[in-house]
This record gives structure tokens, sequence and C-alpha cells, in this order.
């Protein structure tokens, strides 16, 4: 069974903010979802005609050089941003770890980031109780719960929000090259959580750039380059094509 | 209609993200009045400080026409609804730009940081009545019953503001001037509602444009109510109603349009 599929899909990203003008041409411009294309130089194809899908209980890796479009690929699955072309569908709950910290308040307690966490999945606070001590242990922030999570270290925070998004158990995990941060032993534990994410039967979309993880952690694996996907296969094949090509 | 059934699907979805709105509002709360020796006492402060100066300026200073009630409660009954819209505006539109952390990296129905804007400022308001009450005693004005019109007008003036944050909020994350161009505005709507005057003195020809504001109604609409035991004016308060009912299908249209984009724009 598919839960994500794409289907010719581009987007582009403007070099510079467009100068906007007249109030009304700038208004307009928002409600046009197929922009007629700007000048060409001035725009960065994140994606040119992209198309893939991804199985029920897939682990798909995504690896590329820097600005090659994997960012965006978990962005537009995670519905934060829209294709300009083109089609996407993702089916179940996502837990998207797009950045550090995402979706995390500094002001806020562990506490209360955690229950924030689990509302922006849109999961009810009863489901969120049921799954509190687990996170806690996982992240091993236990002392420190009620302090305002601007005061962690890196590490803390990094823990947090790693835990908060696989314990919320989401169909669909979008993780991006956020595990560099913390010691030897929490990258052990986070790869070990994700083997177990993995055999469980969820999907798991992962950006990195460590190919070791990606070989030992995906079962499948994309290379992209300039917006394309250059090459879509078994992890050791797809890095051997990168390792070449770089 | 296809845009109906998209708004009822919308709706659908904030219901069901019913719990996000609540932690962002208690949020909002929170982070306002954090590290703040007083706390959520500013809330009462701020009407109350206002009540004060408007009531030695035109009390004392000068005398301006409260039709016979107590000046200091005239200009309070009016400075409750008023801070309310303020406070929900001033947070409200800057909502989605402010959590630009949010919007670039996590989805959830966007309406939701303007709405909660608005419910944190509902609960300045709720916690602001409770001096009126008193103030209301202290005056021995009577309560009558046509304080159940508050049950319409709290749900209204929430209407109304709902339908301007959105706008605004929306708006803002396009043309950051606004930035500087909605304080400018709030204070000229200040004194554009009759909150430190009464609508009886305002000139036949500067009516029509007076009542085209929503808040006019509305404001006049808790004095009647409140202080002087009598009825809403029928036209004042349907224009303010039939306001702010445009207000916020134009507001909620507007933003779900537009709110796709917000990631790549802000």
């Amino acid at each position: 069974m598919k839960v994500i599929e794409f289907q010719n899909v581009s987007k582009h990203y403007l070099k510079q903010r467009l100068r906007y003008g007249l109030l009304s041409e700038s208004i307009s411009r928002l409600f046009t979802v197929h922009h007629s294309p700007i000048a060409n130089h001035n725009l960065i194809r994140a994606l040119d005609n992209v198309s893939f899908s991804v199985n029920k209980g897939e682990t798909l890796g995504v690896i590329g050089p820097n600005g090659a479009g994997k960012s965006t690929i978990l962005k537009l699955i995670s519905k934060v941003t829209i294709p300009d072309s083109g089609k996407i569908s993702a089916i179940g709950r996502i837990g998207a770890l797009i950045e550090l910290g995402a979706g995390l308040h500094p002001e806020l307690t562990g506490r209360e980031n955690i229950f924030l966490y689990g509302a922006i999945l849109g999961m009810k606070k009863t489901e969120v109780e049921t799954k509190f001590d687990e996170i806690v242990a996982f992240a091993e922030i236990e002392e420190f719960l009620d302090m305002p999570i601007k005061r962690y270290s890196s590490g803390m925070y990094a823990r947090l929000g790693f835990a908060v998004a696989v314990q919320m158990e989401p169909d669909i995990l979008l993780i991006d090259e956020v595990l560099a941060v913390g010691d030897e032993q929490f990258q052990k534990k986070c790869f070990a959580k994700m083997n177990q994410i993995k055999n469980s039967g969820k999907t798991i979309v992962f950006v990195s750039h460590n190919l070791d993880w990606i070989k030992k952690l995906c079962s499948r694996t994309i290379f992209l380059r300039s917006g394309k996907i250059q090459f879509d296969g078994p992890p050791s094949q797809t890095v051997n094509h990168y390792l070449k090509t770089a | 209609m296809r845009n109906f059934i998209l708004m009822i699907s919308y709706l659908k979805q904030l219901y069901k993200y019913r719990q996000l709105l609540w932690i962002l509002t208690q949020r909002e709360i929170k982070v306002r009045y954090k590290q703040t020796t007083l706390g959520i006492l500013w809330a009462v402060l701020q009407p109350l400080s206002l009540m004060l100066i408007f009531t030695l300026v035109f009390s004392y200073f000068t005398k301006i026409n409260s039709e016979g009630i107590p000046y200091p409660i005239f200009s309070y009954v009016a400075l409750l609804p008023w801070t309310f819209f303020q406070t929900a505006v001033q947070f409200g539109s800057m909502s989605v730009v402010n959590n630009s952390g949010l919007v670039t990296k996590v989805w959830f129905p966007r309406e939701i940081l303007p709405l909660s804007s608005l419910l944190a400022a509902l609960v300045d308001f709720l916690i602001s009545a409770t001096l009126l009450i008193g103030l209301m005693i202290y005056y021995h004005t009577p309560i009558t019953l046509y304080i159940f019109w508050l049950l319409l007008l709290v749900p209204l003036q929430m209407i109304i503001t709902a339908g301007v944050n959105l706008l605004l909020a929306a708006l803002v994350v396009i043309f950051r001037d606004l930035k500087f161009v909605i304080p400018l505005g709030l204070q000229l709507l200040f004194y554009a509602t009759p909150i430190i005057y009464s609508i009886n003195i305002i000139p036949d020809r500067f009516f029509k444009l007076v009542l085209a504001n929503p808040l006019t109604g509305l404001v006049d609409s808790y004095r009647k109510i409140l202080l002087q035991g009598q009825p809403p004016n029928f036209y004042y308060l349907s224009s303010s109603a039939i306001a702010g009912v445009m207000l916020i299908i134009a507001g909620y249209w507007f933003y779900k349009r537009v709110d796709k984009k917000f990631a790549d724009i802000i």
C-alpha cells in the first residue's frame, strides 16, 4: 500500500523575496497556485518534476548534496509548504522532526512542551498522558521536567525533540539530520529506536548525510541532485552511485 | 457551494485540533505575564489606569456629557470590550510572524495562531470584568434583566475581533509594513469609537461613519444594558452584527486562501 506518493512534483523558490509592488498585484499572486514562471535566473528549482512513492512499512533514505531538495521533500510531505505543480498524497498521522526543536517553545517547561507537541500532532490530552512517562524516560530529563527548556543544554533539547516525535507513534515519521547532536550513547539509543519503529511496520523517511546509518537503517534510498532523482534503489547501490558522482 | 463545503471541512479540521488551540492559548497567557511581578493583575491595571486618566481629564479638567452616569464607570464599561479588541489584535495580528519557527517546520491549521490570541485576550477580559462588578456595586447601579444581552454581546465581540485578527494576521505576513500601521490604526479607532464619549454627542454628518465601525454598536450596547437599564439600540447593534458576520466570513476566507503559502513567504 502506498502511503506517500509524489506525482510530477515541482517546487521553486525565489532567490530573492519578491518586491511587492502594487497591492492588488501581490494579492492576486498569492491566490494563484500555479505561477507563471518568473524570470528563470531568479528561480531555484528545489524539486524538478519529481515522482516517487513510498509503501507502508518502508524506510526510505534520502541522500544528496546540500541544496538538492531533500528537506523540501519532507516539508512537502508534512504539508508545511505546497508544490508549485504536481500532486502529493500522504496518508496517516505525520510526525516531523524537520529541525532540532521544531514545535518546541523555549519559554515553556519540558512538561508543557510534551503536551504542546502532542497537540501539534493532533493528539488528545489523554493520549499524550499515556505516553508521557515513556517520553520523559527516553529523553532522560526527569529532573528538568519543570524547567523552561530555554535553559536546557542542546543535547537535552535534541533528546526531548526526538523522544516526543518518536514516542507519539506517528504513522509516518520524517527525520531530517537531527541526530548529529547528542552524545554517542544517545545516538545509539536513537538508532535502536528507529530500528524498532521500522520493525513495527511504520513508515520512515530519513534524510541524512550519515551514509553508514542510511545503509544500516533504510530499506530503499533515493539520491537527489539539483532537484531531480538521480538514483532510486537499495541503499548500498544508491550510496555507491552517490559516492561516484560526488 | 464549493466554498461552503470547503469552509465546513476547515471548521471540522479546526475542531479536531481544539487541544492545540487550548494549549497555545495557555501558552500565550503564560508567556505574556511570565517574569512580570504583577502577573495577571496587568489585565485589570491596563483598563483601570486608562479609566483613571480619562476620568481626571474628562470629569475634572473638563466636563464631558456622560448621560448622568458617573464617568469612571461610564468609561470603564466601554474600555473593557475595547481593551479586549486591542489586546487581541495587537498580539493576534503578529501571531503568525511571531511563530515563524512553528509555521515553517510543522503543520497544523494555521488559524489556530490568531484564534489563540483571541482566546487569551478573552481571559484578560473576564478578569478585568470583575472590577466592573465592583464599580457597579460602589455606584449602586441596579442590575436589570437586560444583562442577559451579554450572552449575545460577548460572542459578537469575539466574532468581530476574530474577523479582524484573521485578516490582519495574514496581511502582516505579506506586508510587514503593517506592523507599524496597526498600532496607529488602533489609536485612531479608539477615538472613532464612543468609549470616552457618548454616542449621542456625535454630530449628524459623522454619524454614518461612526456607525460603520462595528465596535460602535457593541460598546453602546454594553453601556445601555449594564448601566442604563435599557435594551440595546436595535439599529446600532444590528449594524454592528452585520459588519461582524461579514468580517469573519471575509477574514476566514482570505486567511485560508493564503495560509498555505505562509511557510514560503515568512
